[in-house]
Parts: C-alpha cells; structure tokens; sequence
C-alpha cells in the first residue's frame, strides 16, 4: 500500500499532523497495525538515523521524528497484543550527585527513546543510592550516567561501587558519558560501555541489548 | 506599535564616509584635469578630442564635467544570466555580492598529485566543473591560463573550456579583439543571437589599463568592441601602491580610480548606456620580495573603500577576494582568503574575483576554491545579521520552556535552527573520536577529497549538439587562420 511510502515521508519530516492522519486512515481502510509500524513508520526512523549519521539530517529534526512516530504509536498500541509493542529495553539515565547539568543527558535520553527504548530519566543531581534504587525498581537493561564536570565524574566511580556492594551490578550493564569523560576513564572505573555524543550512545545501548538478548 | 525604528538587515561596514568619498572623487577627476592619461589607440584618441577634452599627443586631459556625465550615463545594474536557461542569475548593483574565481593562472595545483603544473586546456576544465558544482561561487574566471594550444589564439581554447564546464556566467579576457570578437561569436551561438546575448547577456568581457594612468591599445579597443556590442565590460586597474602609485593608500585610490573613471568616460562617449563594471585590485607592492601582494591588510581595506567609492558612484563593481599570497593550501592562505571574503561580503562589493588564488595571484588552488566556498557561506550567513522582532525573540517559548528545561525538541527550534544557523561541510566540527576514526584528517585533505568527488561525480548542463560544434568550428578557424 503505497499509503506506507506517505507514512514514512510524513515521519522523516516531522509533520505530526500528517502521520497521524494517515495512519487513522490507513486503519480505517483495514490495514493492520503491525504492517503500519513496519511498512510505513519504522522504516521512516531508519532513514532518519541513516541521514542523521551522514549529517544531512540535524538533532531538532531526529526529535521532531521520534516524535511524529510516538504520536502514531498512541494511536496504534491500543490494537496491538502486548509482545508486539516495540521495545528494544529499559534505560535508567541520571546525572551524577553534584552535578545540575542536564542538556546532554536529556538528549541521549531522547535519543535513547527514539530508538525504541523505554527511558526512565532520574534528572540531575542523582546520588549513587537513588541509582540503586530505580535498579531495584525497574529492572533495566541498562544504566546511563552522565556528568559535565571533572569533580563530578569522580561520583560515577561511587556509584558503580555502590552497585557491586549491594550485588547489583551484575544485573545490568553501565553506560557513562559527558564532555570530560574519556574511554579510559570508563575503563578506570569498571563500566561497561562509553560513548561520545548521544547518537553513538543509542548505538552503543542497541549493541549492549542485541548481546545481552543473544547471550 | 513601534514607530521612528531603525534595524539593520545585515551587517554594514564603511571604510570611508560621504565626505571622504567626495575627497577621492574630486583627487581622481583632478588628477585626471591636470596631469590626464595616455590612451595608445587612435580610435579612442579621436573619441576623447571630439568629446571635449585637451589632446597632446596620445596624453589626454579630461574636464571633470565628461567624468560626471559618463557616471550618469553608465546603467547602475548589470544583469547576468545562465547561459543554459537564459534566466536572470546575478543582479550586479548596490549592495549585492557575488564570488567567483580569478583567470588566468600560469599555474595549477594538481589535485591529484598536489604538484605546481603549468594550466591547460583540460586544468580549465576541471576548475570550471568545480566551479559548477559549488554553491556559493556564482561565476567563473579560468582559474588558468590553456598553454598547450597555439598561444596567439589561446583564448579561444579558454573559453570553449569554460563554457562546456559551466553554466555559470563568466567574465572572460581575450588575447586582442580578434580573440574576443571569436568569444562573442560563440555567445552569439549560445544565447541565439546578438540581440538576445545583449539583452541575455551570459558574459563580460575583461580588460586593464596599465598603471599609471595608460590605456593601452588592447584595453582602449576591448571598452570600444563592449560598447559597439553594447556587452558589459569589467575595467579593472590594479594598482601597486609605493610601486606604481604612492605608496599612500588615499593616493593610491585616487590613481586608480583616475584610470578606472577615464575608461568609464571613453566607454559611455563610444555608446552612452553602455554597461560599466568598476574593477580594480588595490593593493601594495611588497617592498622586500617586490610582489603585488593578494592578502596584505592594505589591500583589503583599499577593496573595502572601492566598494564604498562604487556606491558613490552608483556603478557595480568588480571586487576581489578569497586569494592569497601564499604557495600552499596551509593556514596562511586560510587565513587570508577567509579577511578578503568577509571584508567584500560585508563592505558589499558585487562581482567578486579571484577566489581559489595562491603564489599571489600566479596559481590556482582548487583545495582553496572549494575552501573558500565554505567560507563565503559563513560570510553570508554573518552580513546576514541578526533579525529581531517577536518571533525571534521568542519570549512565549523561553516561558513556555522555563529554567532548567531545554529547546531541543521543541517547534521554533525544528521551525527556525536551519535558517538560523550556518552548517559546515569542510570545517569540522565532530567529537574528537569521530574526527580521529573517520581518518583523522586535516582541512587541506578535506577539500582535496572533495574536489576529487566534484571531478569524478558532477556533470554540468550541456549545451546542445549543434552549438557546440559551432563552438569546435570558431576554435578551429580561429587555429586555420594562423596556418595551422
């Protein structure tokens, strides 16, 4: 149905009213759900991850993607049975004790959500026991912490120790990030993975999940 | 309501005020009274006497009334046009910039083995291709001299070269009027005719006085042919000041502006509303290696203040820019092309060439063409401004947004971030391990790579069959008339 082309054009250009539209109307001409995820919305998103990555398309618009898809999937996850909705996993994120910045965080949050993970943003300021905490609470695959500052890195060390302490750590994989973090110093201090910008830190939680699901 | 406002549309910069404009009008015209000029034709002599002005020989002395006169005959606006489509591309008046590349270079920088080699036939071609391909550069010079063809009619091979490459207009120099007599022929064929090539017109043609204050008998003849053909004709001095002006750059301009105003005044008394661009390459000479030098601070300012003189006078202009004294792609040459862009964006000169010069002016970089592409875009993006009003302030989405949130997913930034911002291709910008995974690479070997992919993957419009034979049968008489 060439409705899914329409579809997709619709989610690559952020136009949120259009998807809508059309997936409404492509339901009501019969089309089943899963062919409007896969057929039309998802391969919208891998066309956007594509040009994001070759830089012909920039952040705002990626957002503005995910959104358009989220919306759709308002709509759709009603009509879908529970093991069809997507989720590729859960991501607890938070920045470090200490620390108020927020705006590379949030967007590896975004970034994180767009590619299908369900993201639960502690916000800023996270000391290593509410950490702990969410771990118990929300079973994620993964662990995201980020910081801006040298001073506060330091506190991504306290919190990974905090997880070994309480036998936590071998339940989830650590992710960490932000501008003064390095991959040595992920490796310093026992995480499992580190990634430079937002996009490649989606990159690296699909690869952490593709594993852990194989393994 | 906001009422009496004032804002700027772009960045503004003035070397000289009204007042200062006036003071080098006045020098140029005296000087012009007083010490006058050497024209080395006949025609033009005649032209000048039965003009009104004092002969002696073949020096000239011309009253100021002639120079006042030819300013307000001469057309503000030159129009140029692609010569595929026939459309309007460049309206060259006021504040409209446009770049483009210089000529005839003896030499090319290789892109495939970096090595100087002397410019051919083929070096043209690949340069205007490039041109081609370039957003930001809207017409072509040849960037090279094509010296692996008869050197009498070299100028011929040149513009064929050129104009197969391109769909850009071009400002195109010529041997002798022979040579662009054979030029026009061809932009006759292109365009479909005399009257619709001057009414389209796709091309200028290019000439110089030699300073000081001669117009040599090729110079004198190419502004009589413009004006007889009724084309557009960039007259441009260029002026070594300490050398062959004072070393004074206020003198300098004074010069300068003398031999451009008595070519103007010889064109507009040979065909009144003939189209005038006023050219000139202000520069010093350097007084330890003696170069006419494309990147010293005195030149950019002169070419600012030429543009300034050019508003004065209401004529387009022919600017200078995106070039460099140096004999390598490295900062310097960098450095120097991204003032001169600036500079000429922001002082809004309109025909801007010589983009992608190195060795001061003796070879061409395509590394730096398509460098200073990327630089004209950040030029533009800053004469831009800053726009302000309701919209752009955006205090309903800073409230909206409050403290602590962010902007990045929400609809003025999706609306606005890409009219806002300026995104670079060459400069990079990527985190350091994407930087260093993807080859680590420097700006020099960016822009090879590019040039490379342009050389390999860009094809220009073509022109149609039966024209370009024309064309191949205007070289080869050209040729046959030289007995070869």
């Amino acid at each position: 149905m060439s409705n899914f082309e329409s579809l997709s054009k619709a989610v690559i250009a952020g136009n949120v009213g259009q998807a809508a539209e059309i997936t409404k109307n492509a339901l009501d001409l019969g089309a089943r759900p899963m062919d409007i995820l896969n057929l039309g919305l998802l391969p919208g998103m891998a066309v956007v991850g594509d040009r994001f990555k070759k830089g012909d398309m920039f952040v705002p618009e990626v957002l503005m993607a995910a959104r358009v898809m989220q919306s759709c999937m308002e709509i759709l996850k009603p009509m879908l049975v529970d093991e069809e909705v997507p989720s590729a996993g859960t991501v607890v994120i938070g920045t470090v004790k200490g620390d108020l910045h927020d705006i590379g965080k949030n967007l590896v949050a975004m970034m994180l959500e767009s590619a299908g993970f369900r993201v639960v943003n502690l916000g800023v300021d996270v000391p290593p026991e509410k950490f702990a905490s969410a771990i118990r609470e929300h079973k994620p695959h993964i662990l995201g912490m980020s910081a801006l500052l040298t001073t506060t890195m330091l506190r991504m060390k306290d919190t990974i120790e905090l997880l070994e302490e309480e036998g936590l750590r071998d339940k989830v994989k650590v992710i960490v990030g932000g501008a003064p973090v390095t991959r040595d110093f992920s490796e310093e201090i026992r995480a499992d993975g580190y990634a430079p910008d937002a996009a490649s830190a989606a990159e690296l939680a699909k690869q952490i999940v593709g594993f852990s699901v194989s393994s | 309501m906001r009422s009496n406002y004032t804002a700027n549309g772009s960045v503004h910069l003035r070397i000289l005020s009204q007042d200062q404009c006036e003071l080098l009008y006045s020098a140029a015209t005296r000087i012009l009274e007083r010490t006058g000029v050497i024209y080395h034709d006949n025609e033009a002599l005649d032209i000048m006497k039965k003009a009104g002005c004092w002969v002696d020989g073949k020096r000239v002395r011309i009253p100021s009334k002639l120079v006042d006169r030819a300013l307000l005959t001469a057309p503000r606006r030159v129009t140029l046009h692609d010569s595929r489509t026939g459309l309007p591309v460049m309206d060259l008046e006021g504040n409209n910039a446009y770049f483009g590349t210089g000529s005839d270079t003896p030499f090319f920088i290789n892109p495939y083995t970096g090595q100087r080699e002397k410019s051919s036939k083929k070096s043209v071609g690949w340069a205007c291709k490039v041109i081609d391909a370039l957003p930001n550069i809207e017409f072509v010079m040849s960037l090279g001299i094509v010296q692996d063809v008869p050197q009498a009619i070299y100028d011929r091979h040149q513009f064929e070269a050129q104009v197969l490459n391109t769909s850009k207009p071009i400002v195109t120099t010529a041997v002798d009027v022979a040579g662009f007599s054979d030029i026009i022929e061809m932009c006759e064929c292109i365009a479909g005719g005399e009257e619709e090539l001057r009414r389209h017109p796709f091309m200028t043609l290019y000439a110089e006085p030699i300073s000081p204050l001669q117009h040599a008998t090729e110079a004198a003849t190419k502004l009589l042919l413009a004006a007889h053909k009724g084309l557009p004709v960039v007259y441009t001095p260029c002026i070594m000041a300490g050398g062959t002006v004072p070393s004074t750059l206020a003198g300098a301009m004074a010069t300068g502006l003398a031999e451009s105003l008595s070519g103007l005044v010889l064109n507009q008394q040979a065909r009144e509303g003939s189209p005038f661009i006023m050219g000139g390459v202000f520069t010093v000479m350097d007084m330890s290696s003696t170069i006419f030098s494309y990147g010293a601070p005195e030149f950019n300012l002169m070419m600012s203040a030429l543009a300034d003189m050019a508003h004065f006078f209401k004529l387009p202009m022919f600017g200078t820019a995106g070039c460099t004294d140096s004999k390598i792609m490295d900062g310097q040459a960098a450095m120097e092309a991204a003032i001169s862009i600036v500079l000429s964006a922001f002082s809004g000169a309109n025909l801007i060439h010589d983009v992608g010069y190195i060795e001061y002016g003796s070879t061409a970089s395509l590394e730096l063409l398509v460098i200073s592409d990327e630089i004209i875009g950040m030029a533009r993006r800053m004469a831009r401004g800053i726009e302000v009003n309701d919209e752009t302030l955006a205090l309903d989405v800073i409230d909206e947004v409050g403290p602590g949130g962010h902007f990045l997913s929400h609809d003025h930034t999706f609306k606005w971030f890409k009219k806002e911002t300026f995104f670079p291709e060459l400069f990079d910008r990527r985190r350091y391990d994407a930087w260093k995974e993807s080859g680590g690479t420097n700006l020099t070997k960016r822009a090879n790579t590019k040039v490379k992919e342009i050389l390999e993957g860009h094809e220009p419009a073509p022109l149609p069959a039966n024209v370009r034979q024309r064309i191949s049968e205007i070289v080869a008489r050209a040729e046959g008339s030289l007995g070869i």
